[in-house]
């Protein structure tokens, strides 16, 4: 009896201070028991019940699922050691030129080339990411070939590439076709409109298979965890911090049409704003290490849901909406203070 | 004022590096404290200095035990640490820079600048120095800001100096400046502990000598009782002194030859050639530009001037993955910096340069990723818990076979490796002398940078001597002793 009771301590000390990904893991089984008990158990049958918490489960979700794909890129780009503060603002551009492209009020740049239907909207969607990696592209030089800071390079780039879309934009009020092509995002499977989630679940798995099974993904950590040391070791540096770079803005350019699809518009002002700082929050509550080396895909989905079913929980609870940043605030700094004891110990 | 060392224990994880240090320096000494890189010397003046902690042994302050925390307490019970990469800051004057940390406060907390200025200026004066207080210290030469660096220490009532290799980067008339200041402060009765490998320069400055070899106290005395010879013999040990050598073989095929390489600042007008199958040394003491001369050839800083020749054809690598491609690689120095990737587990670090290879698809394939490092595993006696654990969970000496290997997978024609048994111990660095001539005997050409003479004379058939840059001398086999490598080394060869 004391034998077993011992074993669990043990096990549960080697993976407290082992484990990475076991505090946040632990994080989020307490929030997820604490919003199924905010849902309450007051209900006729079980299936009223079941039904209740999965379109729960299903909102939140999908209303992660755009931050989640922004966060699987930031993840690589904090990996590499570096920083991308202008997701938000590509994403705004992109998608303002899939608006553009696509626009079904007369001056659609595919409709006037002859363009209809789905095939059109298949090449808006392959030029609307080429664009947003495009964008991650002057990213990656400045940082890689230009030596500037990430921080400052896209912190400029934040600045550029939305107040240049903000600007082209005015006066211009291309229309979304939500009835030929919403339901790329809003088809239903099975009675939920789950989509967003496929598509954010199916990219999640090619970057972890890309992270755990490819030269790129073991130079990715070897460039974060000691860039001199890979430089001396043959892998190209610049390359590999291009390579972050491009890859963020094609999955913020594609989470942009995500976002399009399911909703119908975009507000160029807003639209994305805010989305950096809460990738980066995901990224740092998913265990990912700040200046690079260490992190995971899986840590960073644990990351967003951990962000996205909180902020559902304080909704259930009737939290006042501005303090929920607050407590997105706080539970930043908890992971960090935790991450930070089992790296020290 | 007395410092005693008592049976001082140190280890970093499994390897122990002090193994019970006694010692002990009073005022009015300059203890030379001798051994070869990786003695333990750092390690000891780091407990003193307060920037470790000894496991076990007590240090004591004229009689009672003290504790050093800190560099803080340590400069509190008066010791300075004048390390060996001095980083003064340039963009500060002279008397900012002494008083860095401490500054002279007026009332609200405002810098008291002009009574800051004057005592600087007393102290220079003092000491007969001809530093102007108000000179911006990126205009002083390497021993000025060596001295602004030791009057730093006497403005904070240092009664122990600890001084690091001072003179490695200076020059002759400026070493003579810098032994004048000390002799004085020891005339008012400090006292010095002072870390050479310059055996003719610690012979005429030092008053005693402490010499360590492994962790170990092996001699002690004065210095007026010892030679040189002697000391350099209880510096690199009787077990060394009988490790084999390399034998001396004559090689036809030269792959790489290289015809006045310059880089600014960094080496001039650099010729030699390597053949394959043998083992070139090339030594020298700290800013000989040995190191920067290959990271050139290595596509690493590839601006230079002059010709490389690979295979008798003309050679210029642009990058690092360039000269890799070609066949030559280069094992860094210091390789926590350099070489390991710490996120890394043992299997990635030990087969990163060669992770193509191992991919069909661009998926990278467990199994001959495996299999090859094994080999190199097996062959190296390596010694490791999992593949899957990290790197740095290794010890130094495994650590670096696991660096080897990564390199030894790319099939190198000409192998660099910068100091490669730098903290290791002896029965290691004895495994990593027998790997590096196995892989010679296969017909790789390989070059061994060290600063380690005893290094050199074992391991290498032929070495040349660097000093300032330049080529100063060679050496062949029996030739290669530590005194005629010294004598090059600090450019007294020519």
């Amino acid at each position: 009896m004391d034998m077993g009771k011992n074993k669990v301590i043990k096990w549960f000390s080697a993976q407290w201070t082992g484990n990475p990904l076991f505090s946040t893991t632990l994080a989020l089984c307490a929030i997820i028991i604490l919003q199924t008990c905010a849902l309450g158990f007051d209900y006729a049958s079980f299936g009223e019940w079941w039904s209740k918490f999965c379109n729960n489960w299903i909102i939140v979700l999908r209303n992660n699922a755009t931050t989640g794909i922004v966060s699987l890129g930031m993840a690589f780009v904090i990996i590499s050691a570096g920083i991308d503060l202008a997701v938000g603002s590509t994403f705004v551009a992109s998608g303002a030129l899939f608006l553009l492209l696509l626009d079904s009020s007369g001056a659609g740049l595919l409709p006037a080339a002859g363009l209809s239907g789905w095939p059109a909207f298949g090449i808006a969607v392959v030029l609307v990411v080429l664009f947003g990696a495009l964008l991650g592209g002057v990213n990656g030089v400045l940082v890689a070939d230009g030596g500037i800071p990430p921080f400052i390079v896209t912190l400029g780039t934040m600045k550029i590439y939305r107040s240049v879309t903000q600007h082209f934009m005015q006066g211009r009020s291309p229309t979304f076709p939500s009835s030929d092509f919403g339901s790329f995002s809003t088809v239903t499977i099975g009675g939920y409109m789950v989509m967003p989630i496929v598509y954010w679940l199916l990219i999640a798995a090619i970057l972890y298979v890309i992270s755990k099974k490819t030269v790129f993904g073991t130079h990715v950590v070897a460039v974060g965890s000691n860039e001199k040391a890979a430089k001396l070791t043959g892998i190209s540096v610049k390359a590999v911090k291009r390579m972050v770079y491009v890859m963020t803005g094609a999955l913020v350019a594609f989470a942009s049409v995500i976002q399009i699809c399911r909703i119908g518009s975009m507000d160029y002002s807003n639209a994305g704003s805010g989305y950096e700082m809460d990738a980066i929050a995901s990224v740092i509550v998913g265990g990912t290490r700040m200046s690079g080396g260490r992190g995971t895909v899986i840590g960073t989905m644990l990351g967003v849901l951990i962000i996205g079913v909180m902020n559902n929980l304080l909704n259930l609870y009737g939290v006042p909406p501005f303090l929920r940043e607050a407590f997105k605030g706080v539970i930043v700094i908890i992971a960090v203070l935790l991450q930070k004891k089992e790296a020290t110990s | 004022m007395l410092i005693e060392f008592s049976n001082i224990y140190k280890s970093f994880g499994p390897v122990e590096v002090l193994h019970g240090v006694s010692m002990s320096v009073k005022g009015g000494q300059i203890m030379a404290l001798l051994g070869e890189n990786g003695a333990g010397k750092s390690t000891l003046m780091n407990i003193l200095g307060g920037l470790l902690r000894a496991d076990s042994g007590e240090i004591f302050l004229d009689g009672s035990p003290v504790v050093m925390r800190s560099p803080n307490e340590s400069i509190a019970h008066g010791i300075a640490f004048i390390h060996q990469e001095l980083s003064p800051v340039n963009d500060l004057r002279v008397y900012e820079n002494m008083f860095l940390g401490r500054e002279e406060r007026k009332r609200f907390g405002f810098l008291d600048r002009a009574k800051m200025r004057q005592k600087a200026r007393e102290l220079l004066a003092d000491l007969e120095i001809e530093i102007d207080e108000e000179t911006y210290m990126r205009d002083l030469d390497a021993s000025h800001k060596q001295i602004v660096e030791i009057t730093r220490a006497l403005l904070c009532e240092a009664r122990t100096i600890i001084m690091d290799e001072p003179t490695t980067s200076l020059a002759e008339h400026e070493i003579e400046l810098l032994f004048k200041l000390v002799r004085k402060l020891v005339a008012q009765g400090v006292g010095i502990i002072f870390i050479s490998h310059k055996l003719n320069e610690v012979k005429d400055l030092c008053t005693d000598y402490v010499v360590l070899r492994n962790g170990y106290v092996v001699a002690s005395g004065k210095m007026d009782e010892v030679t040189t010879e002697q000391l350099s013999e209880h510096i690199v040990g009787h077990e060394l002194a009988q490790m084999s050598r390399t034998a001396v073989m004559h090689h036809e095929d030269e792959v790489l030859r290289v015809e006045h390489l310059s880089r600014e600042r960094q080496f001039s007008d650099v010729s030699f050639s390597v053949k394959s199958g043998e083992i070139l040394g090339v030594t020298g003491l700290l800013g000989d530009g040995r190191s920067e001369l290959f990271r050139s050839i290595f596509g690493d800083t590839p601006d230079y001037e002059g010709q490389v020749y690979l295979d008798g054809q003309p050679f210029h690598a642009k990058s690092t993955s360039q000269a890799i491609r070609a066949g030559i690689v280069l094992v860094p120095s210091n390789r926590k910096e350099n070489a390991i990737i710490p996120d890394l587990s043992v299997l990635y670090n030990g087969t990163l340069a060669t992770l193509k290879r191992y991919c069909r698809l661009g998926l990278l394939r467990r199994a001959p990723q495996e299999s090859e490092f094994l080999v190199h595993a097996a062959d190296f006696r390596l010694k490791y818990g999992k593949l899957d654990d990290l790197v740095t969970t290794l010890s130094g000496g495994n650590q670096q076979k696991v660096v080897l290997s990564r390199w030894l997978n790319t099939n190198p024609r000409i192998l660099i490796l910068d100091n490669p048994t730098q903290g290791v111990d002896i029965g290691a660095k004895q495994e990593i002398y027998e790997i590096i001539r196995k892989v010679a005997s296969t017909g790789v050409a390989v070059v061994v940078l060290s600063g380690e003479g005893q290094e050199i004379i074992r391991l290498c058939e032929r070495t040349l001597v660097m000093y300032h840059g330049r080529i100063v001398g060679e050496l062949r086999g029996d030739e290669m002793t530590e005194q005629a490598i010294m004598k090059y080394a600090t450019g007294l060869g020519a």
